[in-house]
Order: C-alpha cells, then structure tokens, then sequence
C-alpha cells in the first residue's frame, strides 16, 4: 500500500507551480451596513504557502469562507480551479470542496466522536470508501504523520489544544486535499505548541504538495509557513511581498505586525 | 460611520416562517436523496428512545395513580366507583397519556437535540461537516427527526401501559380488584375510536418535538449563550406544537369518530 504523498504523485497530472488554484479579484462582502470586504485581490498558486495577517475583525476569515462556499460574496470574482464559486450548484461545491481542507480556529472536531471517528468520518460519507482495512490504514498514517497515533481512541475532550489542532490536521489532510485553508491554526496554544503546529504545517505541505492560505496573527508561524505573506486592513490588501521583504517595510501598518520580530 | 440597519419584527417574524418552511423541505428531500445514515439513526433511536424509558415510565405511572386518587371521590359520590377503570383508560389512552407523555419527551428531547446541534454550531462542527463536502442534513437533521417521530409514539404507548398499571395499584390503595377484572374493564371500555387517533397523534407530536429541536439548534447563532437559548426556545416551541397539534386532532376525531 503506498503511502498518501506516494499515492497523490501518481494520481496527479505533473505538478504545475504557476497554476493558479485559486483567484480572487475585486472580492466585496458586507454585513447589514458594515462593509467587511472592500476590494480584496490574491492569487493562490499550487503548492504555494501564503499567509494572511491582519487585525481581528478585518474579515480574515471571511475570505477563506468565501473560497469554500460558506458564504458568498456580493461582489467580484472568487475563482478555485478556473471555476466562479458564486455559480455553483449544490453538487458542484460539494465537489470543489472534497478537494479543499479547512482547518478551523477551534478545530471543530466532533466532540461526540472519538478521534478514530472523526477521521473516518469524511472517508466513509464523502470519499464513500467501504474497505475497512483502507480506512484503517489511512486513518494509521495519517496520525502517524501528525505525531498524534497514541490518541486514536480518545474524545476530543480528552485532548489538549495542540492534540486537537492536530487531530482537526489529519481530518483535513485525511481526504487529500489539493487546497488548505487555515484559521488561525496557533490561536490559543502555547509558543511552544504553536511552532511545532507551524512547523507541521510546512511540512504537511511538502508532504501533500497543498497550496494552503494561512489566517494568522502568529508572526513566528508566519516566518516558518510563508512563501509569501499579504497584510490585510480595513477590507483591502495593503501589502504583500516575502515575510522578509515586509520586515523591511515602511509602511506604518505593515511595520506594526513586525515591529517586535528582531 | 455606517447606520445599523434595523430589520421590523413582523419581518423578522415571516422570514422565520420562511425558514421553517425552507427547512421543512430540505428535510424531506434529503431522506430520499443520497445515502441514510442507518448507523447514527438507530444511534438516536436508542438515545431519544431507550434513554427517556425510565423518565416516560415514571412520570406516566404518577399519572395514573394521581388520576385514580383524584376521579375516586368523586364517582364515589355518584355511586359510580365501578366506572374508575373505564374513566382512567378512556381519558389516559385518548388524551392524557399522550400529551403528557409528549410535553416530557418535548422537555427532555428537543432540549437536548436542540443544545446539541447549538453547541455544534457555536463550535463550527456544522461548518466543519458542510466544507468537508458531507451533508449535515442527512448526517444530524434526517436521523434525529424520524428517530423521534417513530420512537415517541412507542414511548406513549409504553407510557399507556404503565399508567394503566399504576391505576391499578391506586385502586388497590382503597378498593379491591384483580388484576384480570381491572384490565377485563380496561380492555372491554376501549374502542378503535379511542386508540387509533391518538396513537396516530403521538406520530405528529414526535416529529414536532424532532423538527423543532433539530430547527433551533441548527438556527442558532453563534455564541455560547445562543445554546441554552436554543434548548430552552426547542421546549417552549415543541411543547406549543404539542397543544396546537392535540387540539387540531381532537377536532378531526371529533368528526370523524364522535358523531
């Protein structure tokens, strides 16, 4: 049985990185009167990493719930593999969306479900795959892989916040997905937790060869993730660039988020 | 500064309507599309079913003794304490037993459904479920809803007959009466008329109790506090179903039963 990286070099077409996987362009998005998104542009390329810092309430999240389908835009383009989102139908975005992980703040695992369950879940009702021996050898390595096999049988109220990001890892990596979307994966964990979090992010995204879009305020995971990082404030992108070409950056904003990075 | 836009209650009013009836229909589409979720089905039967017998059984045995205790003195008084059996089973299998049966089932099933699906909303397991591509309708809605609609009606029935028991033993308390002449009488006073509408209402009462709770947990906002709101909102509107649904099926047994 070949291992999941192993099984998606086979299966895809040779990687291209200048593909875009996902484009957005002149993204609005309101709520009653608050206007949360004004004018967001970005381009994901496959198998790039591009992290997204920005203050709390500046609609970091919205972007990536637009990507997904959770929410839809008012206005501009939000295209994820050449296709417009806002035009999908039911069956499409449940599509789309097999090929998109979603790691939430809070992990979202389901508490009723031991961590085996909860993995087993998008295996058996989405990928609807009925060998038990497959599932289980999948389920194995991809915990394997997270650093988290001891806890397979546990309730995700037996574990820490790190075990918890990390089992929210595997459910989303379990699927193998080409798209990662993360929300502030360090949120609440200890510097210590946070760093190996970011330092599994990068290495899952070597591993699986995922373009991921990282929602953070972790400048630490910022440095270890990022191939490139975009500043968002007051709706709009107001700088981007490599995390070292924005720690140069004179601009007022830019400069605050890195203004204790030595 | 942007002005908040203020939505009118009679507005807010309609589109709750609108979105029961929005979710109504999913409901129904999604038993028959895609694949049942036997495992997590027959899961609810036992946690909506099996879990609530003790609590069903107590409450209806109560019943039973407390409406013996009470009809007693008074059908003495018209020399009519030989009409106990037939006054317990006629109104306990036509209207007591029942309504009962299905406010305590709205009070433990519906809150509960209602704070489940309200926690997982607040923790973004809804969320979770829908972007991973797999349909939480069919997974939490589909399974809960038909779990209490048939699981209920068995409930009251059970309830039925422990409330019969516990008349029994209050007759006892005062009177003398075997156990086969009691249920002689029970039997012989009750008709088709008497037990088919009301087990058929027991149907109605279980899907409303599974519909209202899975409706407000799912509905909920997004915030810790929306739970206990959801729970206590699935009660209060369930056990509101409960009595509209009662008095619409009395009307109905009524013309067709009762000339």
């Amino acid at each position: 049985m070949k291992n999941l990286a192993e099984q998606r070099k086979t299966k895809d077409k040779p990687v291209d990185l200048k593909e875009i996987v996902v484009s957005i362009k002149g993204l609005k998005k309101s709520f009653g009167a608050k206007e949360v998104l004004k004018n967001i542009n970005l381009e994901l390329k496959r198998g790039e990493n591009v992290v997204v810092l920005g203050r709390s309430g500046m609609g970091k999240s919205v972007t990536i719930q637009c990507i997904v389908g959770l929410l839809k835009q008012d206005e501009g383009s939000l295209k994820v593999f050449g296709e417009e989102v806002a035009d999908m139908d039911d069956k499409e975005l449940k599509e789309l969306r097999k090929k998109i992980g979603f790691l939430f703040q809070s992990a979202a695992l389901y508490d009723s479900m031991t961590v085996r369950e909860n993995l087993e879940f998008p295996l058996t009702r989405v990928l609807k795959i009925k060998d038990q021996q497959e599932i289980d050898k999948r389920v194995e390595e991809v915990l394997v892989g997270v650093g988290l096999s001891e806890a397979i049988d546990k309730l995700p109220s037996d574990l820490s916040g790190g075990m918890r990001k990390r089992a929210g890892l595997a459910r989303t990596l379990i699927v193998q997905p080409e798209i990662m979307l993360y929300d502030e994966p360090t949120t609440g964990l200890d510097p210590i937790t946070s760093r190996e979090i970011s330092d599994l992010i990068l290495e899952m995204q070597k591993k699986y060869k995922t373009s991921s879009i990282i929602i953070t305020h972790d400048m630490e995971c910022a440095r270890i993730a990022a191939d490139r990082v975009v500043v968002m404030n007051d709706g709009e992108y107001i700088a981007e660039g490599s995390f070292e070409e924005l720690h140069q950056s004179k601009d007022k904003i830019v400069a605050s988020f890195f203004k204790d990075i030595l | 500064m942007a002005e908040e836009i203020v939505i009118p209650r009679w507005k807010q009013w309609f589109e709750g309507i609108g979105d029961q009836v929005s979710f109504f229909f999913k409901f129904f589409r999604n038993i028959f599309t895609g694949g049942f979720e036997w495992s997590e089905f027959v899961r609810q039967c036992y946690e909506i079913g099996y879990r609530s017998i003790t609590l069903v059984g107590i409450t209806s045995f109560i019943m039973g003794v407390v409406l013996i205790l009470q009809l007693r003195p008074t059908l003495v008084a018209f020399g009519a304490a030989s009409m106990l059996p037939k006054t317990l089973s006629v109104s306990f299998i036509r209207e007591i037993g029942p309504v009962i049966i299905a406010i305590i089932c709205a009070g433990k099933i519906a809150s509960s459904i209602g704070a489940e699906l309200g926690s997982m909303k607040v923790t973004e397991q809804l969320d979770a479920m829908e972007v991973s591509g797999a349909n939480p309708l069919q997974y939490l809605v589909v399974t809960r809803i038909l779990a209490a609609t048939i699981m209920v009606p068995i409930l009251s029935l059970l309830g039925d007959v422990i409330g019969l028991v516990g008349g029994f033993l209050a007759l006892n308390i005062r009177d003398s009466i075997s156990f086969t002449l009691y249920f002689t009488k029970v039997i012989a006073s009750l008709d088709f008329s008497d037990f088919l509408p009301a087990f058929i209402k027991t149907i109605f009462f279980g899907f409303a109790i599974g519909f209202v709770g899975c409706y407000k947990g799912f509905h909920s906002n997004k915030g810790t506090e929306s739970v206990g709101v959801a729970a206590n909102s699935a009660v209060v509107t369930a056990s509101l179903w409960i009595f509209v649904i009662d008095g619409i099926a009395v009307q109905i047994t009524s013309l067709l039963f009762y000339k």
